[in-house]
């Protein structure tokens, strides 16, 4: 068992965590810290939600009249070079 | 249109139009992925129209090493997103290094826990949140250098791993680590700073 997380060391690590980038040690490191930091717990609750709220609001863009066409296109004129 | 064979080996076409239909057969139904992609990292218009173009150029000439046709779809997008990375190679990549020493210890979450700009809320958070239109949202996202945007966009949309956002940024996965992290400390700040504009809260510059 290593020395336990400090909240500032376990906040550096929340988005690994959110992105499922930690494993092994580190991340039975921060899930000790979360076990016992309720403060830590909240403002990584935040960030969960944070990434959703922005994921959540990406453009939706329809594909403009025309580009597949255009793209047909040049795909023809390059395969007959 | 019939779609060929999905065979696992690298295409064995015999005849260029042969490739470029068995080609347009597979990617051409990926269009819509791929332009919402590139309008999501370089903004509605011409920018993503010629990124998007320009994928498929070079998907057709790279077509041939292509080993598994049901992965069409992610190395699209990865040869897309590199495009986006070399067209803005030239812009200045990072703000000063001060700044981002500022940035990293940035929290939007004990800024609004001081500021209480709700303070008969008990969900002070998320109603924080629920005041910005869509639009501040994306504007705040397409605001970002390309240097954030690019891998936060991936991983948003392509739910790409730290090894293959590496892999497609030419990067060390640290690097990638990094550059996640101040993302999403650039859209907390602008975010912030957004709704000091709207007067949501009265914070001076901290």
């Amino acid at each position: 068992m290593t020395k336990p997380l400090s909240c500032e060391q376990a906040v550096e690590q929340f988005f690994a965590y959110l992105d499922r980038a930690l494993a092994g040690e580190p991340l039975n490191d921060l899930e000790a810290h979360l076990e016992a930091c309720l403060s830590c717990c909240e403002k990584l609750a935040f960030s969960r939600r944070l990434d959703t709220f922005v994921k959540n609001r990406l453009p939706q863009s329809p594909v403009p009249d025309g580009l597949e066409a255009r793209i047909r296109r040049t795909l023809g004129q390059t395969s007959t070079e | 249109m019939t779609i060929p064979d999905a065979s696992t080996q690298p295409q064995q076409a015999t005849k260029p139009d042969e490739l470029r239909q068995t080609f347009e057969a597979l990617a051409l139904p990926h269009l819509a992925h791929l332009y919402r992609l590139a309008a999501r990292l370089a903004g509605h218009g011409r920018d993503a129209e010629d990124l998007v173009h320009e994928t498929y150029v070079k998907g057709l000439a790279a077509f041939p090493s292509l080993r598994e046709q049901a992965s069409i779809r992610g190395w699209l997008s990865r040869i897309l997103a590199r495009l986006a990375i070399d067209r803005h190679r030239q812009q200045p990549p990072e703000i000063a290094v001060g700044d981002l020493q500022d940035l990293d210890r940035f929290s939007l979450y004990d800024l609004i826990w001081d500021e209480d700009p709700f303070p008969y809320s008990d969900t002070l958070h998320q109603d924080f949140l629920d005041q910005f239109p869509d639009d501040d949202v994306r504007a705040a996202l397409l605001n970002l250098p390309d240097v954030y945007r690019v891998p936060l966009i991936l991983l948003y949309v392509e739910d790409l791993s730290y090894r293959e956002l590496a892999e497609t940024l030419n990067c060390p996965v640290g690097t990638v680590m990094s550059r996640l992290h101040r993302a999403r400390k650039i859209l907390e700040r602008e975010l912030w700073e957004c709704a000091r504009r709207r007067r949501l809260v009265r914070s001076e510059d901290r």
